[in-house]
């Protein structure tokens, strides 16, 4: 509490009631509602705050005569005390003497009316005789004075009067000096009469000589009348004596009535002031309730509560009861108020404060019995609960509604749709509102707003939880619509596909506007399970933005064919050109975005891909399968599409032997060889097969599981596994399909032509062979074929020799095989040139050959007739010659691993 | 009846402000007690201040009556007087009408308490206004001496100089006249006691 408040100065000191005082001091309030009571003389006084130091006040008429204390009391202080004494005197005021203040007439000044001698002053305060203070001597002397002078008596007027009585009675505490004092002014004072009384005589000697003169007259003149009329004058005396005694009486009963009259008023006029606070207190009330100050509803209902609540007087019962009703409907309307939203939580608390008050003061009354509002916070909270959620719905709907209003509308792309717009309304409402509703709660839980009655809170948590349910199901409704499946919030679906992806664009945006809200949330110590809540929706648009982000690649990735260059780019693998690492970066770029935008874990979020297999998994599982689908499908693409011209180009190359274009020696290292196709060779579609199984080979091998793998690892996502596998072997089924074309395209060509080159190009019959000395030309020129499909292979990928030329050897084994089995009869010569060429091809491809390759030639061998000793001699010698002189020819075939 | 000297009241010094109206007194008074300067003129009827200070060490009250200067009747100023155990006799140095008035102040004061040696300071105000200097310093000092030698001390209300001077000297002044008087009046105190105990053995 604050120090006590301490009068030590009044301005002036003494007065009749009703004087205006400046009373000076310490604490005397710490502002204008601060100071609650003056009281001067034990009587109330109208005062003015004017600082701490400072008080103008009016003393009262109630307050007792004579000295009294000054006390000022204070709401922070309490009652203080005072080192000055202000005296009341009463100045008697004659019916004809005007006065400027009221005074109260004591009963006893009425009745002795008619005894008051005039030549009493009120200012007359030298109670004294011996024009001594009477300080210190206020104690009571001890002993009983009657006992000791027993005849005598205090009292001046008395014959008995005893001045020992008088001096031990009023002066036993004063100095002996001090009473000497008090004599020598007792003694000028008698002196000072004397000298009166002689000095009027000497001024006025001759008007008495005059009066000494007149009543010498009279006499005489009563002396010669003699008796006879003396009766007869005192009849005559007592006429004139009653008639002057009548309207004496006439002129004091007018005076009288004029008194009466103004007595009446100015009781009037001072029951008025002295009441004034009462009689204004209705109005007064009324007038601050309209200007919503309630807390000085509260104050000045507890004052009068206090200062008038146990008077008997019917009028001013009859006003408190008045006040109790303006009261109760300021109750009524606090209440109202209360629960009026939107307002703010402090404003609503100092409703329910002042309502909670005026309860209070109205206990017992019974207007507490006419309305009676058990727990006037727990109104408040409720009906902010029930505000928050009525805004959500409203905003909601308002928006739904402006969506509908812009499709009529052309609307701009630029600017963001209604959805995202009300995504960050909807967050910043509940970042407003969520923790005003949440502080009301605290300040309810702590007691704060405890009021007459025992609190009955609802469920708190339950309201906070719906609140917080309700907001995130909004939310969602408006940006996930698919993901709403169980909410009483009806979904707000898109209305069409582009709507959706002009929508998917701003979905960083609305996770952005979500987290914010949710950091507030953070902030407010909310319970976890309010907290998770939002984290949910905040997982789901986490997920939902990421796997946007990765369908976006989807599309990339089925434009891919346009960025083909046609580069063989790839160190590790020859053949296979720049394409993967196009897919690579584009996947990077998807990932890196997605790791940004919705892996960074923010203040209180949990991984996305924490529970192994969870939903999250599988999306984005499947969504990486779909990319990679796409891929081998551009692969396919890129190698099955052709252009006219080369398709009339390609036999040609096959049929004359040697390739016009393109093949390179084998010398030609890697980095050459890549310049030149890609800058002055036109690219045939043979090359682009050969790149795409390249790249097919490469993607099976190498790219899928290494580099794509790491990018998952390198970002942070789980590798998804299975759709790595999958498209693996979506890889390896379109190398299958490529190889079979490319086979298919250069063994029927190069097979076809063995037949027609054996038998009607040169008119050639087995049976009718002159000559034996060299290799069929047949036998030549599909060497030379192997060689320059060979050739081709090798210029652009080493690692497709073996797929491919097995395939196309085992044909010309075969095709061997079925020629030599028809034939229908060898002469000797035959039998040699069959067998020369059979082995020479079946030699020369050998380390190409697979086992039914191997076969093949067998049984082209076993078709010819048995060879002599001597024949076979002959064949092998000359196979032998030939073999050395085709060697550099048919070297590139010898090579184990090119 | 033995009494601690530590639980005793503080003893009282009663000092009274006298002089013409609108020399000061009040302003001089307020600022006293609580450190601030009134501008403006308001009359005084007669104002009561009292509070604790400490001089010279010791804790003392100090009651302050502030006067109007011109009382309507003789009776209530001699009572006023008749309360005092010091007199502020205040003029305004600006004002010569003031000054000329001290004169009646001082035997009025004398006449009521019998006393040529009260204590009693002629206190010259407004001493911030030096340039409106209407009483020379020369005939305040002769005035003072011719008194018997009373101390005179210049003031401002305004500036603060020398107030707390003037209410702090009266005090030490009154307090050397008391201890006086009590040594004097224990010695008439025994006296009476011894008489009064022959009484009773008569
Ligand atoms: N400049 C100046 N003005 C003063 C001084 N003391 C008082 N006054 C002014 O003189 C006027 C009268 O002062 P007041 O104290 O009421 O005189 P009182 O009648 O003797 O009490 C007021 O307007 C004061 O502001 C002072 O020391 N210097
Ligand atoms: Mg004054």
């Amino acid at each position: 509490m604050a120090p006590l408040p301490l009068v030590t100065g009044i301005s002036p000191k003494e007065g009749p009631p009703g004087t205006k005082i400046i009373i000076r001091g310490e604490n005397l309030g710490t502002r204008a509602n601060d100071l609650i009571a003056v009281e001067v003389c034990g009587g109330e006084c109208s005062f003015e705050w004017q600082s701490k130091n400072k008080i103008i006040a009016r003393t009262g008429i109630n307050g007792q005569k004579g000295k009294g204390d000054v006390i000022v009391t204070t709401l922070s202080g309490g009652i203080g005390s005072s080192t000055v004494q202000f005296r009341t005197y009463t100045e008697t005021i004659g019916p004809l003497k005007e006065s400027a203040v009221w005074v109260e007439e004591s009963p006893v000044q009425s009745l002795a009316w008619g005894r008051r001698t005039m030549a009493t002053s009120g200012y007359h305060t030298v109670d004294d005789p011996l024009g001594l203070s009477m300080e210190g001597n206020d104690k009571k002397f001890p002993d009983d004075l009657r006992e000791m002078f027993p005849e005598n008596s205090g009292d001046l007027s008395r014959e008995n009067f005893s001045p020992c009585w008088f001096l031990l009675e009023n002066h036993h505490g004063t100095s002996f000096e001090d009473l000497r004092a008090g004599y020598a002014y007792l003694k000028r004072k008698v002196e000072g009469q004397k000298e009166g009384q002689l000095s009027f005589l000497k001024t006025h000697v001759g008007a008495v000589i005059d009066q000494l003169d007149t009543m010498m007259n009279l006499k005489k003149k009563m002396d010669n009348d003699g008796d006879v009329d003396i009766a007869k004058r005192v009849h005559n005396l007592q006429d004139t004596i009653s008639k002057s005694i009548d309207s004496s009486h006439a002129l004091f009963d007018d005076v009288l009535k004029r008194r009466e009259k103004a007595d009446n008023s100015r009781a009037a006029l001072s029951v008025l002031n002295r009441y004034k606070f009462l009689f204004c207190l209705p109005t007064n009330i009324e007038k601050n309730a309209s200007k919503n100050e309630f807390d000085i509803i509260v104050n000045d209902y507890a004052r009068a509560k206090n200062l008038y609540g146990k008077s008997e007087i019917p009028l001013i019962q009859k006003v408190l009861a008045e006040a109790d009703e303006i009261i109760l409907e300021v109750r009524k309307e606090l209440h109202k108020k209360i629960q009026e939203m939107p307002q703010g939580v402090e404003q609503q608390k100092r409703f329910v404060k002042s309502l909670i008050n005026l309860e209070i003061q109205q206990i017992g009354t019974k207007q507490a019995e006419m309305l009676k509002i058990t727990d006037p916070a727990w109104d408040a909270i409720a009906s902010r609960a029930k505000y928050i959620e009525a805004t959500f719905k409203r905003t909601y709907e308002e928006f739904q509604e402006k969506e509908k209003e812009n499709l009529q509308k052309d609307t701009t792309k630029r600017d963001p749709p209604i959805r995202v717009l009300f995504c960050e309304e909807i967050t910043e409402i509940a970042s407003g509102q969520f923790p005003d509703l949440w502080r009301l709660g605290q300040s309810y839980f702590t007691g704060e707003l405890r009021g007459v009655n025992e609190p009955k809170p609802g469920n708190f948590k339950q309201i906070i939880l719906n609140a917080i349910e309700r907001f995130c199901s909004y939310v969602r409704a408006a940006i996930l619509p698919q993901n709403q499946k169980y909410s009483t919030v009806t979904a707000w679906s898109f209305s069409s596909s582009s709507q959706l992806n002009l929508f998917s664009t701003w979905l960083p945006t609305c996770l952005r506007h979500l987290r914010i809200s949710y950091a507030s949330l953070i902030r407010l110590d909310l319970p976890n399970e309010a907290l998770d809540i939002v984290l949910k929706l905040i997982d789901e648009l986490r997920l939902f933005c990421l796997t946007t982000i990765l369908k976006k690649a989807i599309d990339k990735v089925k434009k891919l064919h346009e960025k083909e260059s046609w580069e063989l780019s790839v160190i590790e693998f020859p053949g296979a050109t720049s394409l993967p690492a196009k897919l690579e970066e584009l996947l990077t770029e998807a990932l890196d975005e997605g790791q940004q935008m919705c892996l960074q874990l923010e203040v209180r979020e949990n991984p996305l891909f924490d529970v192994p297999n969870s939903e999250g998994h599988r999306e984005i599982s499947k969504i990486i399968e779909t990319i990679l689908e796409c891929f081998s499908t551009v692969l396919e693409e890129l190698a099955t599409e052709r252009s006219d011209d080369e398709i009339q180009q390609l036999p040609k190359q096959i049929i004359s032997g040697f390739p016009t274009n393109s093949l390179l020696p084998h010398s030609i290292n890697l980095n050459e060889a890549k310049s030149t196709i890609s800058s002055t060779i036109t690219i045939t579609w043979e090359h682009r097969l050969l790149c795409c199984l390249a790249n097919a080979a490469y993607c099976n091998k190498i790219f899928i599981n290494n580099n794509l793998s790491n990018l998952f690892v390198k970002y942070g996502y789980p590798v998804p596994k299975l759709a790595l596998e999958n498209s693996r072997s979506n890889v390896n089924m379109v190398f299958g399909n490529l190889l079979e074309m490319y086979v298919e395209h250069k063994a029927d060509p190069l097979v076809s032509t063995i037949e027609p080159s054996m038998y009607i190009v040169s008119h050639f019959k087995w049976d009718g062979v002159e000559k034996f000395d060299n290799l069929s030309p047949y036998a030549h020129e599909c060497l030379d074929n192997v060689v320059a499909v060979y050739s081709e292979i090798f210029a652009i990928s080493p690692f497709l020799l073996r797929p491919i030329l097995e395939q196309i050897i085992q044909t010309i084994a075969e095709e061997l095989a079925r020629l030599m089995v028809s034939v229908d009869d060898f002469n000797v010569n035959g039998k040699k040139q069959a067998t020369l060429d059979i082995k020479m091809i079946r030699d020369v491809l050998r380390l190409y050959s697979n086992e039914r390759a191997k076969q093949s030639f067998n049984e082209a061998l076993d078709a010819i007739p048995k060879l002599t000793a001597d024949e076979n001699k002959n064949v092998e010698t000359l196979l032998v010659s030939i073999k050395q002189r085709m060697k550099i020819q048919l070297m590139c075939l010898t090579v184990v691993n090119p | 009846m033995s009494k601690k000297p530590s639980s005793s009241p503080p003893s009282l010094h009663k000092v009274i402000m006298v002089g013409s109206g609108g020399v000061g007194k009040s302003a001089l008074t307020l600022q006293f007690m609580y450190d601030e300067f009134v501008e403006d003129y308001e009359p005084t009827k007669a104002d009561s201040y009292r509070k604790k200070v400490v001089l010279d060490g010791e804790e003392v009250q100090i009651d302050i009556l502030d006067t109007a200067g011109q009382e309507d009747y003789a009776a209530i100023r001699d009572n006023y007087f008749r309360s005092g155990e010091g007199f502020l006799c205040v003029f305004s140095i600006t004002d010569d009408e003031s000054f000329q008035a001290t004169q009646e102040f001082r035997e009025q004061i004398l006449r009521v308490k019998n006393d040529e040696n009260i204590p009693f300071l002629l206190v010259g105000n407004k001493c911030d206004l030096n340039d409106k200097r209407k009483v020379p310093l020369s005939e305040c000092q002769a005035r003072a001496q011719q008194w018997g030698g009373v101390p005179y001390v210049e003031t401002s209300a305004k500036t603060r100089e020398n107030v707390d001077k003037v209410f702090f000297d009266l005090m030490r002044e009154i307090r050397s006249r008391k201890t006086e008087d009590s040594s004097k009046a224990s010695g008439r105190a025994k006296e009476r006691k011894k008489r009064k105990l022959k009484c009773t053995l008569l």
